[in-house]
């Protein structure tokens, strides 16, 4: 399984995705600038920036990466030769989700680094009025790769299943919009504004709520802007969340890829 | 090959016959920043996914665009009523997006006061803002400074004023919430609630909002200063402005910035025609 990991790690460096995520990262160089606009809160504005390039740039490389890696080895013959080698076909995908996993956390850490030199340079400018809280930014955005790590487990669940890319993409963005507004949705239907709703619609939003992601809770951007304090029980609740639904997620596409007929 | 070579060349040259008129009439096209629609705040927290405070971000940054493009024209003697409801919906939004975002607090306690007098929404809004910012002393500041300037509801400003001074630890907020307890000196607190916005702001279009205020303000005070001192001398106030000047008492005579005329009220009061606004802004429903 490592060797698939490094060697889907090797296809996507080769595929120069790397180099695409420095040039869009390149929109770093603009936020101060953007940031000084601002009347009160430069660097909270510069904050929100970097966070939200971030958080974009990951979820290109989760839909993108995650949707398009089964198919396009399935698309191009790649698994005859590989499953005839004595690897079982769970422990290829494994190998493969691994891959786009660990690269995702690369590319998270990289941005990160960007982004933290961008506040540091933004700060120093315009100094702000609270103290920036540099371990909840951290926890930030490595939340936000575990938040994109679940949507790539959801883009090889919807792969397996698939015999193009569109249902991975397009399911992996539905997901993922779904998925943000499930809490919203939640309390609203469980709130008295919702009388005139109809029983059933009310019972299906539950249903949906249990059993999409939530990625509500990955979202710690206010707490990283403004200096929130982090909720500990709450991010321990989280990692947990994160770790059986990742688990469950690749148990069910592992199953169906393995009874998948390749031709 | 020629084929290829022949059709580049004629392409290229389009191209320069082209450019030069496309990028004049791009040139050209009055700059003007729309308001526009903004769909409902729900719809915009879903559509936003975990991007709330950028949107949030980006609505303050299209009012900000709006409102400077509009001072640059007054500049310019093009007088533009701003369209103060579009920019208060905006700004209620953003704060809906992002219940942090102090430049929308700021900005709407900007002109829903002054140009718009709508101090109730203002203090509603200053409320909300500070069950989130609980650490800031800003908000509590505005938010007595309306209460006891416009609304004359002196508990309240005393309260908020109390607030302010606690979470800030300076003591020019307790100094307010003391004196706020009496109608008195309301020019003198409007000069130093108006310096403390001027010091800290780096946006030129509202900077030069504050300093036209606190011209206006500094003047009203010269003459109510120069109304005292002819009281104490002459033992009755007063009739007009024109009487301080004449006899001595004010000089220079005093310039509303705002275009308007100083007088004095029967109690003595110093009030100016332009109402401490310029005349394209009063008539804004």
């Amino acid at each position: 399984m490592t060797t698939i990991i490094r060697i889907t790690l090797k296809g996507i460096f080769r595929d120069r995705v790397f180099q695409g995520i420095m040039v869009t990262a390149g929109a770093f160089l603009l936020i101060p600038v953007i940031a000084s606009l601002s009347m009160r809160q430069v660097t909270e504005l510069s904050l929100t920036l970097s966070l939200s390039l971030i958080s974009f740039i990951l979820l290109l490389l989760s839909v993108f990466l995650g949707g398009t890696s089964l198919w396009k080895d399935i698309e191009r013959r790649y698994t005859f030769s590989v499953l005839g080698l004595p690897i079982s076909r769970q422990s290829y995908m494994l190998g493969r989700f691994g891959g786009v996993a660990l690269f995702v956390l690369l590319a998270a850490a990289v941005l990160g680094a960007a982004a933290f030199a961008v506040v540091t340079y933004s700060s120093a400018l315009y100094p702000p009025d609270r103290p920036i809280v540099w371990s909840t930014m951290a926890i930030c955005i490595l939340f936000d790769a575990m938040k994109y790590i679940l949507l790539i487990a959801v883009a090889f669940l919807f792969s397996t299943v698939s015999t193009s890319f569109f249902l991975p993409v397009f399911g992996t963005i539905a997901t993922f919009l779904a998925g943000g507004v499930t809490q919203q949705v939640y309390e609203f239907v469980n709130s008295p504004a919702s009388k005139a709703l109809s029983p059933f619609v009310k019972l299906l939003a539950t249903g949906l709520y249990y059993i999409l992601p939530n990625f509500g809770a990955f979202d710690l951007k206010v707490n990283a802007i403004y200096g929130l304090p982090l909720p500990a029980n709450g991010l321990f609740l989280s990692v947990a969340y994160f770790v059986v639904y990742v688990g469950l997620l690749l148990s069910v596409a592992a199953a169906i890829f393995a009874r998948r007929e390749m031709r | 090959m020629m084929r290829t070579v022949s059709s580049g060349i004629v392409c290229l040259i389009l191209y320069v016959a082209l450019i030069i008129p496309f990028t004049t009439y791009l040139k050209n096209k009055p700059f003007v920043e729309k308001l526009g629609y903004v769909p409902s705040v729900t719809a915009l927290k879903a559509v936003a996914a975990d991007h709330k405070e950028l949107v949030a971000a980006s609505l303050v940054l299209k009012v900000l665009m709006y409102f400077g493009g509009l001072v640059e024209k007054a500049d310019n003697q093009v007088a533009v009523p701003p369209d103060y409801i579009s920019m208060s919906r905006l700004l209620h939004g953003a704060v809906k997006l992002d219940p942090y975002n102090m430049d929308a607090y700021y900005f709407a306690q900007g002109f829903l006061t002054w140009d718009v007098k709508q101090f109730k929404l203002a203090n509603d809004l200053l409320d909300y803002g500070m069950k989130y910012r609980t650490w800031d002393w800003y908000l509590p500041f505005f938010a007595g400074f309306n209460s006891a300037y416009f609304m004359k509801d002196y508990a309240a400003a005393a309260r908020y004023y109390q607030r302010a001074g606690e979470l800030s630890g300076s003591d020019l907020s307790k100094l307010l919430a003391g004196r706020y307890m009496q109608e008195s000196g309301q020019t003198e607190l409007a000069i130093v609630y108006l310096s403390a916005m001027e010091n800290g702001e780096r946006n030129p279009a509202l900077k030069k909002n504050y300093q036209l205020r606190l011209t206006a303000f500094r003047e009203t005070r010269r003459i109510e200063l120069a109304c005292d001192r002819y009281r104490e001398t002459r033992g009755v106030l007063p009739k007009t402005v024109e009487q301080l000047v004449i006899e001595g008492f004010l000089s220079p005579p005093p310039k509303d910035p705002y275009g308007g005329q100083f007088y004095l009220e029967a109690d003595g009061k110093v009030v100016t025609t332009s109402k401490y606004a310029f005349k394209n802004v009063k008539n804004v429903k």
